[in-house]
């Protein structure tokens, strides 16, 4: 019996052509739709070999930061020699009339991935089906070892599930102990002892000693009291990163607006009091200082989204776009006590630990270094704060040192300038964690700073 | 409010597609479609630079010093329309040029 299991399905359970015009014509007028798609989805998911092409071309305007409309999909479709006739572009206006609104393109997107799904099934009993009949002989254990391989990884939602065998695993590792190994020779050798950094500048010297630095995957929360420097904190991340390292971070901001932000840069790029910026008292040769800083914030990779009403579904969204668009390395969240909280159920801490399971997630898919700013209570302790310490990768502390301990604590006098801020390292994954490293806050300035020993 | 987005985007899928179906049948230029193109997203979808596009209402090409009208027609054709307008002295440019046009009229 030689029939083909394709001829004999009804051509429904293998495509889906509705929603994949209503997936391409979701994107051609919604950013939302589009960053959805553009992650959810590969060229290969659609039946239709004109939708994939159409898709592909709107996932490259996109990654270039064109708004893939369907003017601009016409024109890069002509640039490429792929509308040819009238009929081209008969079909690709069909497609973008079938938008009616973006709400549902989860379900779109859905139903576009299932039927890439049951293809790949389809083609996975052929596969089987083919290899008996011409093979009636092979060794059953080994035909159904096999099958069961491949259907695992069929079942498997995502890419990224695939299961690390123990040879991976042992080669993983050593690879990893090796590549340590030869970075450590070479630290002996050629940087004098001085440990390279393994990710992104934190801005400060000891805490890059200690953590080497900010790495891609991790979740990194930064608790303050109000009013104890959480913005300047981010914002000193955000120098040491975007405008010292050169390398691309999102700054999303829940309470402040454009301007603020925008003023904020002027006393930290120049070393001018906030305060006089902020009234203007300032001289003609002040004012040239606050411009040579913004010179260097406009050659920068720091990219700011205030946004007063942030979900967590919001964050994943623009973190997934500005990771496409401008490869950004971080995401620096100030702050999430400000988020939008859906649901009236849940306590206060519930909901944190889920924005934060959320970000730690999103780190890990993205490989990129979430950074969540979080308030402590009046007496420093955080709601929640076991929970919140299980899933991220460092936990800091930042608050001032108290008047007493200021007076009385002699080594405070060892330094070059006397420390009046403790980041305390609750806990660091990756190494040593209840350190306690004075800093230098100066408010006034808004710029945070390492405290220099004084040699003995 | 409904009606009135659906009617828009009507305009501007069919308006898109006839524009791309002229410069497919060479009944116009590609530089000529291409503007086109970037004109219609400006007005239907940026609804941006309200000025320029009164600017250009003014613009009666045919009528007039055909020469001016080859130069404005140049200048617009050989840049992309959104970069180039972005900048004030460029859309200086375009308006002198049409006043230059009508200065005898």
């Amino acid at each position: 019996m030689n029939v083909s299991l394709q001829s004999t399905l009804p051509e429904n359970l293998l495509m889906d052509s509705e929603s994949e015009r209503r997936v391409l014509s979701s994107m051609m007028h919604s950013e939302e739709a589009c960053v959805e798609a553009y992650h959810a989805l590969q060229s290969a998911d659609f039946y239709s070999p004109k939708n994939a092409s159409i898709f592909d071309l709107l996932c490259s305007l996109f990654e270039r930061d064109i708004r893939p409309t369907y003017v601009e999909l016409l024109k890069e479709a002509h640039s490429l020699g792929m509308l040819n006739s009238p009929r081209d572009v008969e079909e690709i206006k069909y497609i973008a009339e079938h938008y009616i609104d973006d709400e549902n393109i989860k379900y779109w997107i859905k139903r576009v991935k299932d039927k890439s799904r049951i293809r790949r099934f389809v083609d996975f009993l052929r596969f089987n089906y083919q290899s008996l009949k011409e093979q009636p002989e092979q060794d059953v254990e080994q035909l159904l070892m096999k099958a069961e391989d491949h259907l695992t990884n069929l079942t498997a939602l995502e890419i990224d599930d695939n299961i690390d065998t123990p040879e991976d695993m042992a080669k993983l590792g050593y690879d990893e102990v090796e590549r340590r190994f030869l970075r450590y020779q070479e630290i002996q050798r050629e940087h004098k002892g001085i440990i390279p950094l393994d990710g992104l500048p934190t801005g400060f010297d000891n805490l890059d000693h200690i953590t080497l630095g900010y790495k891609a995957g991790d979740l990194i929360i930064l608790g303050a009291q109000t009013g104890h420097g959480k913005t300047a904190f981010a914002l000193h991340t955000a120098k040491a990163i975007a405008v010292n390292y050169g390398k691309n971070i999102l700054y999303l901001n829940t309470e402040m607006s454009r301007e603020q932000i925008a003023l904020r840069w002027a006393s930290i790029l120049s070393g001018i009091k906030h305060d006089r910026i902020r009234m203007g008292d300032i001289s003609q040769s002040e004012l040239s200082m606050v411009l040579n800083g913004y010179a260097k914030l406009r050659s920068s990779g720091f990219y700011s989204y205030p946004c007063p009403n942030l979900t967590p579904e919001k964050t994943v969204s623009v973190a997934r776009k500005f990771r496409a668009q401008k490869s950004i390395d971080m995401m620096i969240i100030d702050y999430v006590g400000r988020m939008e909280k859906h649901d009236p159920r849940l306590q206060e801490w519930q909901i944190l630990e889920q924005i934060i399971k959320t970000q730690k997630i999103l780190a890990q898919n993205l490989r990129i270094a979430v950074m969540v700013l979080v308030q402590l209570n009046p007496d420093g302790s955080l709601q929640g704060a076991k929970r919140m310490k299980n899933e991220c990768d460092l936990m800091l502390k930042l608050g001032p040192i108290p008047r007493e301990e200021l007076e009385e604590n002699e080594l405070l006098n060892k330094y070059a300038q006397k420390p009046n801020y403790y980041l305390d390292i609750e806990k660091n994954r990756d190494g040593r964690s209840g350190v306690r490293i004075p800093i230098i806050f100066d408010l006034e300035k808004q710029i945070m700073k390492d405290a220099e020993r004084v040699a003995n | 409010m409904l009606s009135r987005y659906i009617e828009v985007k009507r305009l501007y899928d069919e308006t898109a597609s006839l524009i791309a179906d002229l410069g497919i049948r060479g009944r116009i230029s590609i530089e000529e479609m291409n503007f086109l193109l970037d004109l219609l997203e400006l007005v239907l979808i940026d609804k941006d630079q309200r000025l320029f596009l009164e600017d250009l209402k003014q613009w009666n090409p045919g009528a007039g010093p055909e020469e001016i009208d080859e130069i404005i027609k140049a200048t617009l054709l050989n840049n992309k329309l959104k970069d180039f307008i972005s900048w004030s002295e460029n859309r200086e440019m375009i308006r002198d040029l049409i006043r230059e046009k009508y200065k005898d009229g």
